[in-house]
């Protein structure tokens, strides 16, 4: 470490130095005037002015402006770093090397500026020295622990490339501070090989480091990196005739470019590319570029959009997968004398719509087995107990699995005592509202997920009236969602292993209230199907670092990574997470990677990656706070005389700039430089006759 | 040095506030018998109105012409014998100097006390006008006004831009009755426009004697040393090398002195050049014969 000051704003007063220039140059004896009763003679008299604007004193020149930088420095209080100190009493050095091996590393040179600091920085290190390397992206591992062993060090730094991942300092601070815990005796400091990226800066405030310890950044980006990312892609599907169109978008960003550019964007679908733009891009700012509409594929694919390779490579493609736009089965269980317009409120509601799209497909008791429910994602069982024996068995079984069930409880059931429906609630007769002009939803749990429709229009749901209903009992382990203004159960919830069953007291006609004629019965139907289903959309890309629960794969998952890596995660179901640390396809299967994968996701790097914009070093360390950590022996706090020794110089300068000042006393008072001043006036002889 | 040489020691005096203590000291030295018998039968010859000034005797005032004018106005008499003697005193701030121990204002306000009480001492009427660019203060001639005058002189500062010629066309026209004026300065100005200034006094019938006040250092220029020289009156700063100017200077400065001495002699007027390093009595005996020479010519 060499020198550094402790208040650097004092070096601003190095500009004091034109003082005694410009006083030299102006008037070199205007603060000491010799004052004349008149200057009637001497003005005629020809002058030669010239000498005014030359510098006709160098030595006393140069003495004063080095007394007045030797000052300047001193107030600046320089110090000397921590490790050249412990270097110059012998003590080891104990350096942790922070690495950035983010994706923005991988810019055009950046990388092999990194590798060459790092080698540096080991090539350094004494015989006694030792080194710790920590790499890090949005995580951070400390890939070689502390080591003598230069060779080994610099080949880790040698193997090491930039990876598809974003950059969080914080992480890579937290790594290193906790590998001092395990330093050998000496004087530890960070070193941080980085493009000092400031999106990587969240997260770092807060973090505590040891006090005194020296951290040095080699930031080792080019002040400007232009760089063109793709940012983000969506997809519409549009009704074209008979047809189902799909209508592509992606966002370009470009940062810091010399100047506009054209580059060419490519649209490849399951691997056939079927589109192509040419687009002119500014020096800085967001393109949408839409593609020409192509048909919707039937099944889930994956594609990816491409854009013309700069400097940064990485993120110039962007990868995606479409989901099937196969939609949802939704089996309508009807008892034998319904008529078709008891369901044509929630038959005509729930056919309007896409992403997804419902298919309900009416069904008749005794009529569910295995194969129609394994196609099927959700049960409605109209006003209709669940079936009991071997076929309740498989409708069980099929819910554990991850199936739904909705049992719309009306009249029928209504009439009937049941101690346990479907093990979520129990009937307790028929509650009569026609007095009162109907009841009201009074009590809905406005948090839960199935009524995310309604939470900026909570009114609403109070607008629907129903004249009679079920009276319920929520069973034990059931969740009442909502309930009406007597009290009584109007919506119940539970969870039966993957799966859910949900109790609503009405039929979702309009026979004995005007639910169905209410706004809030397509919203509260549709939202009731997908959760019942226990359908969420699935976004078209995740980034890099997020976790993955490949949930349509019940059992044994096996995923393919986007490098052909075969993994198997713990668990199953929601248990089954992995994380996605590839940038491209992974596709996951059931026991073994064979045939149609059961889920897919494409994953890219974080968009924050792409701003290339780097911080000042200071900004790294602003939030960090120090603490005194006995455990933390690497670093060895600074001793009172230490601390002395290091700021010692100010003291130096101070006296040396008095002894320069004393000497331009003495100079500037001797000689032809006294006489200017004293001005002597010389008596004449005789005067007093 | 004997002992009255010791009262006339501009370094001595110099420690005399008092300046009428001063003056009488200076001419009780000075004056050993020869003075002539001061004139002091009391002629009752009315001589002029002038308006009252505080010290007047309130029994001289003229109550009819306060009857008429609502003013107070003091009747003057006078011996036939006796002159009226104004004295100007240079007050810019050139006189504001001295290289050696006196200042010129200080050596300048010494003679005119000096002058004064020995005007007084013979009869005369004694005046003071100050004057810069303009005239400060007017005291007209009176044998009353002797403590006046050395109140004025008190109070006196040296200060502001001189303007000779201008200044003493002002003296000439507050000092309507012919006399004697006695001009005190160090004429920085040019000799033929003080030329044309006196002349305009001795035009009104006066007798006029100036004294040159010299500092030493503005006759032999001693710097030696590059310095700013600064303009003692308008401020102006001149960075010089003197040993370069001091020849060329000093040539200049007795050129100077030569014009002024020819023009003054063409005008009649009484030159006198005193440096302030030298005794007072030769600005006294120069004074005492300028003033007998006058009398045998009248």
């Amino acid at each position: 470490m060499g020198l550094g000051f402790l208040v650097p704003a004092f070096l601003a007063g190095l500009a004091a130095l034109a003082i005694p220039l410009l006083m030299h140059l102006r008037d070199r004896n205007e603060e000491t005037p010799t004052r004349f009763p008149s200057l009637m003679f001497l003005v005629r008299l020809p002058i030669r002015t010239s000498d005014r604007r030359k510098v006709t004193d160098w030595p006393l020149l140069l003495l004063r402006a080095l007394a007045i930088a030797v000052l300047v420095l001193a107030f600046s209080r320089p110090f000397f770093g921590r490790s050249a100190e412990a270097t110059a009493q012998g003590r080891a050095r104990n350096v942790v090397l922070l690495l950035d091996r983010s994706m923005s590393m991988g810019y055009d040179g950046t990388w092999a500026a990194a590798q060459d600091s790092a080698r540096a920085l080991i090539a350094s290190l004494g015989t006694d020295d030792q080194v710790a390397l920590v790499l890090f992206d949005e995580e951070a591992e400390l890939a070689q622990p502390w080591t003598r062993d230069k060779a080994t060090a610099r080949a880790l730094v040698d193997a090491t490339k930039p990876v598809s991942r974003g950059t969080r300092f914080g992480a890579a601070l937290r790594v290193g501070r906790s590998a001092l815990v395990s330093a050998p005796a000496g004087a530890a400091e960070f070193v941080l090989v980085t493009d000092l990226q400031r999106s990587g800066l969240a997260g770092v405030a807060g973090l505590e480091l040891p006090t005194g310890l020296p951290m040095r950044v080699a930031q080792v980006a080019a002040a400007t990196r232009p760089n063109t990312s793709l940012r983000a892609v969506e997809a519409r599907r549009v009704v074209a005739g008979s047809r189902v169109q799909l209508q592509m978008l992606a966002r370009v960003v470009t940062r810091e470019l010399a100047a506009p550019r054209t580059a060419r964007l490519s649209l490849r679908i399951a691997g056939r590319e079927v589109g192509l733009r040419t687009v002119t891009l500014q020096p800085n700012g967001e393109l949408a570029v839409v593609f020409d509409a192509v048909p919707a594929p039937a099944t889930a694919v994956d594609g990816e959009v491409t854009i013309d390779a700069d400097r940064l490579a990485a993120d110039d493609r962007f990868h995606f997968t479409l989901p099937a736009d196969d939609g949802l089965t939704v089996l309508l269980v009807v008892p034998d004398d319904v008529t078709r317009d008891e369901t044509l409120y929630l038959e005509r509601a729930l056919a309007i719509g896409r992403a997804p799209a419902v298919r309900v497909e009416r069904r008749r008791t005794g009529t569910l087995d295995a194969a129609t429910l394994e196609r099927s994602a959700l049960v409605i069982l109209w006003d209709l107990a669940p079936p009991s024996g071997a076929a309740g068995a498989t409708l069980n079984g099929w819910i554990s699995g991850g199936g739904g069930l909705v049992i719309a409880a009306g009249q029928r059931l209504g009439g009937r005592r049941i101690t346990a429906l479907a093990g979520v609630a129990g009937v307790n007769g028929v509650a009569d509202r026609h007095a009162g002009g109907g009841a009201m939803l009074g009590d809905v749990r406005a948090e839960h997920p199935l009524f995310s429709p309604f939470r900026s229009s909570a009114a609403a749901l109070v607008a629907p009236r129903f004249y009679r209903y079920p009276r319920l009992e929520a069973a034990v382990g059931s969740d009442v969602l909502a309930r009406f203004d007597d009290g009584a159960p109007a919506l119940i919830e539970r969870r039966v292993g993957e799966g859910r069953v949900i109790l609503i007291a009405t039929a979702l006609d309009a026979r004995e209230g005007d639910f169905p004629l209410q706004p809030a019965f397509l919203p509260l139907t549709r939202r009731l199907v997908l959760y019942g289903a226990g359908h969420e959309s699935s976004p078209l890309w995740r980034t890099t670092g997020e976790s993955w629960v490949p949930r349509e794969v019940r059992r044994e998952p096996v995923v393919a990574a986007p490098d052909g890596e075969i993994i198997r995660p713990a668990g199953a179901g929601s248990a089954a997470a992995l994380i996605l640390d590839q940038v491209g396809v992974y596709s996951a299967y059931e026991r073994r990677v064979d045939g149609t994968p059961r889920a897919r996701v494409a994953v890219n790097v974080p968009p924050t990656e792409s701003d290339l914009v780097s911080a000042d070093p200071r900004e790294l360390l602003l939030g960090v706070g120090e603490s005194a950590d006995s455990t933390l022996r690497g670093v060895e706090a600074a001793t009172t005389t230490e601390i002395e020794s290091r700021q010692r110089a100010w003291r130096w300068l101070v006296l040396l700039a008095v002894l320069l000042l004393l000497a331009e006393t003495v100079i500037a008072a001797r000689g032809w430089r006294g006489r200017a001043r004293r001005a002597t006036v010389v008596q004449p002889e005789g005067s007093k006759g | 040095m004997s002992s009255h040489e010791t009262f006339l020691d501009p370094v001595l005096l110099a420690r005399i506030s008092d300046l009428p203590l001063l003056a009488r000291t200076v001419v009780d030295g000075f004056m050993h018998g020869l003075h002539r018998s001061a004139k002091k039968g009391l002629s009752l010859d009315f001589a002029e109105h002038r308006q009252y000034q505080p010290g007047d005797d309130l029994r001289r005032i003229d109550w009819k012409a306060y009857a008429r004018t609502d003013r107070f106005y003091v009747k003057e008499y006078e011996a036939d014998t006796n002159a009226g003697v104004l004295f100007a005193l240079d007050v810019s701030a050139s006189m504001d100097y001295a290289s050696g121990a006196v200042n010129k204002f200080a050596y300048a306000r010494m003679l005119v006390a000096a002058l004064a009480w020995l005007t007084q001492r013979q009869g005369d009427r004694v005046g003071l006008a100050t004057f810069s660019d303009r005239l400060i203060e007017v005291i007209p001639p009176s044998t009353r006004h002797l403590q006046l005058l050395f109140h004025a002189l008190g109070r006196a500062k040296p200060t502001g831009e001189g303007k000779l010629p201008l200044a003493i066309d002002r003296v000439a026209d507050v000092a309507t009755r012919p006399g004697i004026v006695v001009l005190v300065t160090d004429c920085y100005d040019e000799p033929a426009a003080l030329g044309r200034s006196v002349d305009a006094l001795r035009a009104r019938g006066h007798d006029v004697l100036l004294f040159h006040l010299l500092d030493s250092a503005e006759e032999d220029f001693p710097f030696d040393a590059a310095a700013v020289f600064e303009d003692g009156e308008s401020g102006l700063r001149l960075p010089l090398r003197p040993e370069d100017l001091k020849e060329r200077y000093q040539t200049m400065w007795r050129g100077h002195r030569a014009a002024l001495e020819k023009r003054f002699a063409a005008a009649g007027v009484d030159y006198i050049a005193v440096r302030t390093d030298a005794p007072l009595d030769r600005a006294l005996y120069a004074y005492l014969d300028h003033r007998l020479s006058r009398s045998r010519v009248r």
